[in-house]
């Protein structure tokens, strides 16, 4: 069981080198993050995006671009299908978006979808490490639905038990939070999470656990409990997959580690591989740790698992 | 300005007169924080309830020795409708949550015609004292509205507005969040946000500075946002984060507290007078942070 980043970063050096596309490395701390990885042996990226800046970047953190695949491109959306379309036709088993807006890729990734018929909901997993928790804790769907209904929250719940699975966890804990309180109307979200929990129990998802709390307090405190000092909070309570209700909730949520002592890494899930969805305002460190945990999502797949 | 907890406490010792706090169906917890206020000088509790009851419970608390009055009402289903009454007919200042559960408080409290309840909405705003610093950040709405739009978007922002400045912050920092930061037809909260930040440029806010929509990436880092092409004095100095919905809101106030560890007190504002609730993730500690905050309004 991939416990850590660090087990993931372990077995990326293992398993790498394995063929990346890059979508507009235009920027210094993506082209950096994807030197630093090619030297770690866990990629050997394709380049796509605009000439000049590639090579400008490359000369400015001094990584001979020379030497590696590079396809020429200044739209963004062409850029983008480019390198979806190399992993739905086999030539790659991983891409990561650069620096160009999220939505692209997401749109050619659900056309892909869509000409190969999959039937797939495309949906983001952002994988947290929290400092001492002994096993990664995820938030999903942080990228593709915007308000998902019970159907699309059960695909993209399928979707995380999935990778869960893929990363050795055999039966992960979900927590479907809502926004519900003791007072006002019973939200959609937590109607949701009582459907889903049924489900579960029925087993529609495969082997996993929806536990019975909606909300981070029921989590740590159980129902009825409070607050009393903080050194009480026990964060091994925390479960492995966090549903959140619509998008908006999940990317604030899973981009506090701009803020708090976590670490995050994005993937998206889609029928032929792993797509890296790093921020553009993510630094080096944290876009190599999301091209690592790629290239294992990568070669679990390429084992069959699925 | 008030930057920590405790310049809030001080702020509030330093008010000239004590506030007169109702509370029924009072516990024993809850004596224990209103005995705390009192003796810091923050308040003169008012327990509302029976009477000979709530004597034996004062007799063993440290209340005994302290100022009080005991308000003993025979009708024990209207504790709280006369603890509601008390504030709102001006006999008390400021009204806590006791025993009650949340939905009869809130009930109680947000009726139009004999509740507390100023406008047309309430909105509880979380304040949280950063770690290793000394600035307070202000999030709202974390519990009451489920899905408010732009109109009530704008008066829960207000709202929080006039609760930084009453916390000395006077040209407040506002990041209105949504999932990212550039405008898009799909998602509402971003141009909910785009219309908040425009009523901000025009000064429809006065002095406060409203950026949005931002993702949460671009509020917490100048670095950040600058690599996303946003240059905004608000970014990575934000004083009061405007969330989209209920969802994220609530769940980024337990992140916080939970995840986080950051200590956390809140208030319900949009009241003709200030309300405390008894919210679980609020530690007993903050209670006393609630009430000082409460007596500042």
């Amino acid at each position: 069981m991939i416990r850590s980043l660090d087990d993931v970063s372990r077995i990326a050096g293992e398993k790498g080198p394995k063929k990346l596309a890059v979508l507009a490395p235009e920027d210094e701390e993506f082209m950096l993050a994807v030197k630093r990885s090619w030297e770690a042996g866990y990629i050997e990226p394709v380049l796509i995006g605009n000439s000049e800046k590639m090579d400008e970047l490359g000369e400015k953190v001094e990584f001979d671009i020379s030497r590696f695949e590079r396809i020429i491109e200044n739209d963004r959306q062409r850029i983008s299908d480019l390198g979806i379309g190399m992993l739905f036709s086999g030539k790659l088993s991983i891409v990561s978006k650069g620096q160009i807006p999220t939505s692209y890729v997401y749109r050619s990734i659900i056309r892909a979808e869509g000409k190969a018929a999959s039937g797939m909901t495309v949906s983001v997993v952002s994988f947290w490490e929290i400092p001492g928790l002994g096993h990664l804790t995820a938030f999903t769907d942080t990228g593709v639905s915007i308000t998902p209904d019970y159907r699309t929250k059960a695909d993209i719940l399928r979707n995380a038990v999935f990778l869960y699975h893929l990363l050795g966890y055999e039966k992960p804990r979900i927590v479907v939070i809502s926004g519900q309180r003791k007072f006002g109307r019973t939200l959609d979200s937590y109607r949701d999470y009582k459907l889903l929990r049924e489900a579960a129990d029925a087993g529609e998802f495969g082997e996993c656990e929806v536990v019975g709390a909606t909300s981070f307090t029921e989590i740590f405190l159980g129902p009825r409990g409070r607050l009393r000092d903080y050194r009480d909070i026990d964060l091994a309570k925390i479960p492995h997959i966090i549903l959140v209700p619509r998008l908006d909730t999940g990317n604030i949520m899973c981009k506090l580690d701009f803020f708090l002592d976590v670490t995050r890494c994005s993937i998206a899930v889609t029928s032929r591989g792993a797509v890296c969805i790093p921020s553009r305002a993510d630094f080096s460190d944290s876009i190599i740790t999301e091209l690592a945990m790629g290239v294992v999502v990568a070669d679990r797949l390429e084992k069959g698992v699925r | 300005m008030a930057g920590t907890f405790a310049d809030i406490i001080e702020a509030a010792r330093k008010k000239a007169a004590k506030r007169r706090l109702a509370i029924s169906s009072v516990k024993k917890s809850d004596l224990e924080i209103i005995s705390k206020a009192a003796k810091e000088g923050l308040i003169f509790p008012v327990l509302v309830g029976d009477g000979k009851a709530m004597e034996t419970l004062v007799k063993k608390s440290h209340l005994a020795s302290l100022e009080h009055e005991i308000m003993d009402v025979k009708d024990a289903g209207g504790f709280l409708r006369a603890a509601v009454a008390l504030v709102r007919e001006g006999r008390a200042d400021m009204l806590m949550q006791g025993a009650e559960d949340l939905k009869s408080f809130m009930k109680a409290v947000l009726d139009a015609n004999t509740g507390l309840l100023k406008g047309k909405l309430a909105s509880y705003v979380s304040v949280f004292q950063l770690p290793k610093s000394d600035k307070l950040v202000l999030v709202t709405d974390t519990f009451v509205n489920n899905y408010p739009g732009v109109t009530e978007k704008q008066v829960i922002l207000e709202q929080a507005i006039n609760l930084a400045g009453l916390l000395g912050i006077e040209a407040p920092k506002v990041a209105v969040l949504a999932a990212i930061e550039q405008v898009n037809p799909s998602i509402p909260s971003t141009l909910d946000a785009a219309v908040l930040s425009k009523m901000g440029e025009r000064k429809q806010f006065g002095n406060a500075i409203v950026e949005g929509p931002l993702d949460i990436d671009c509020a917490l880092s100048h670095v950040a946002a600058a690599r996303k092409g946003i240059k905004s004095v608000v970014t990575g100095n934000v004083d009061i984060y405007l969330v989209p919905d209920i969802e994220s809101g609530y769940l980024l106030a337990q992140s916080l507290v939970f995840i986080g560890k950051m200590e956390m007190a809140g208030v319900l504002m949009g009241m003709t007078k200030p309300v405390i609730l008894n919210i679980p993730f609020v530690s007993r500690g903050n209670r006393l942070v609630e009430i000082a905050l409460a007596s500042l309004i």
